[in-house]
């Protein structure tokens, strides 16, 4: 929907605007979030906006593994208790941690920070991989664990990376999928059921 | 604006992008109606019933009411009967999407062409000589768009091609007999492309280069973003 700017508030209308960059987040709920922080919420709003720039200044991408850090190393790059010659290979922060929350993996990571998308335009310049190479090429890694999406974008990034590994004698390996642990075949949406009974395995 | 509404129609999801903060732009290619841009709404809830439908490659029918331009999908169920594209089929599966949402207008009916697109998926899917998959569906593409290439005859002479010589290739007129060695393709690759025979090493390169050669014509100055990584990963 159309907004009329205030001709009175360009601040106001510049807030809105930049609110839209957060995900989800359209005109409308723009609107919503910019009157209640400077309605309701004003010395928050300040500290909001502190914390930003702090962030912005602070926060960068570990040497090692590319996910969020403010030193040149994450902690768990730094971890000794990792296992450096298992390389698991993620689309974003939020799926290390997924994968962390298992307690079942205990080598070290890649954050991709994305995927391939050629029908959007996002090539293998755009994500992380030359620096993922030199990582996996290192002498120390012995496998790397794909553990991107799987959607086709994801599916498309490990194929990729695979490929890109096995030209320089790397293992590469894919995490499984299937039918959810606890799932009840009633439950399960189709999709995931097909690909379950085609990648089928002997007991 | 016509109103149009579509029940349990047989098509595929070329492409989705986000729209607003919870749904869906879908763009499609459909049996009946061709390629089909729909809204759906609330497609990207954590609990819709679209989410694990609405992906690319997999044969769905698919119900939508309102315009033309933009109406709104109602539902997409899932049809089956073929497996998932993994690996390199998955890119060349995009490449043959990139190919549709970039050269087929919106609303146009290709009943022929949606054939050929659900046959070439199920060869990707089976690891068939996927190089083959890929000219034949160029082929019949630039067939359905109304620019056949002229494969059998000298676009000159009106002479049948013949196997044994050189041609060079107008690609508003067709092949032009060459002297000797010069030109861009053997004869034996133009009635190899008429056939749909790849089986020859250079007709398989050649007929890349020529198909690749007409499909830049009809695309003008848009790029092909899947073209260069399928080069990278393969002589695709
Ligand atoms: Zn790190």
């Amino acid at each position: 929907m159309a907004r009329a700017p205030l001709p009175n508030a360009p601040g106001l209308d510049s807030l809105i605007e930049a609110l839209r960059v957060l995900p989800g987040v359209g005109p409308r709920s723009a609107q919503r979030m910019a009157y209640h922080l400077l309605q309701h919420e004003r010395s928050r709003a300040a500290q909001l906006a502190r914390a930003l720039a702090g962030a912005l200044a602070s926060v960068r991408h570990c040497s090692r593994c590319n996910n969020f850090t403010e030193a040149e190393l994450c902690t768990l790059c730094r971890s000794s208790g990792r296992n450096p010659a298992l390389l698991c290979v993620v689309e974003t922060p939020a799926d290390l941690s997924m994968v962390e929350q298992t307690l079942s993996y205990a080598g070290l990571y890649f954050v991709l920070m994305g995927r391939l998308s050629p029908l959007d335009g996002i090539g293998p310049r755009d994500i992380g991989l030359d620096h993922l190479l030199a990582r996996a090429t290192d002498g120390i890694v012995t496998e790397v664990v794909l553990a991107t999406n799987f959607t086709n974008e994801g599916e498309a990034t490990a194929h990729y990376i695979a490929e890109m590994l096995k030209a320089r004698g790397v293992t590469a390996s894919r995490i499984a999928r299937g039918v959810p642990l606890g799932g009840e075949l009633e439950f399960v949406d189709i999709g995931t059921i097909s690909q379950a009974m085609l990648d089928r395995r002997g007991l | 604006m016509t109103r149009r509404r579509a029940v349990h129609e047989p098509g595929y999801v070329l492409h989705t992008y986000p729209y607003k903060e919870t749904s869906l732009i879908v763009e499609l290619f459909t049996r009946q109606h061709g390629r089909v841009g729909l809204l759906a709404k609330g497609a990207r809830r954590p609990r819709s019933a679209l989410r694990g439908v609405l992906l690319a490659f997999h044969p769905l029918h698919l119900s939508w009411s309102g315009s033309a331009e933009l109406g709104t999908l109602v539902a997409a169920d899932w049809a089956g009967g073929q497996p998932a594209l993994s690996g390199i089929g998955v890119m060349c599966g995009f490449y043959l999407n990139e190919l549709l949402l970039r050269l087929l207008p919106r609303e146009d009916p290709h009943e022929r062409l949606f054939a050929v697109y659900a046959a070439s998926l199920a060869q990707l899917a089976a690891a068939s000589d996927r190089a083959a998959v890929l000219r034949c569906f160029e082929h019949r593409l630039l067939d359905e768009l109304g620019y056949a290439p002229l494969l059998v005859r000298d676009a000159a002479s009106g002479a049948p091609v013949d196997p044994g010589r050189r041609y060079e290739y107008d690609p508003e007129r067709g092949p032009l007999a060459a002297n000797g060695s010069a030109g861009a393709v053997d004869g034996q690759t133009l009635l190899d492309i008429a056939r749909d025979e790849y089986s020859r090493e250079t007709t398989r390169e050649e007929a890349r280069q020529l198909l690749r050669a007409l499909i830049a014509c009809r695309l003008g100055s848009q790029v092909l973003h899947t073209r260069a990584v399928l080069a990278e990963l393969q002589d695709l």
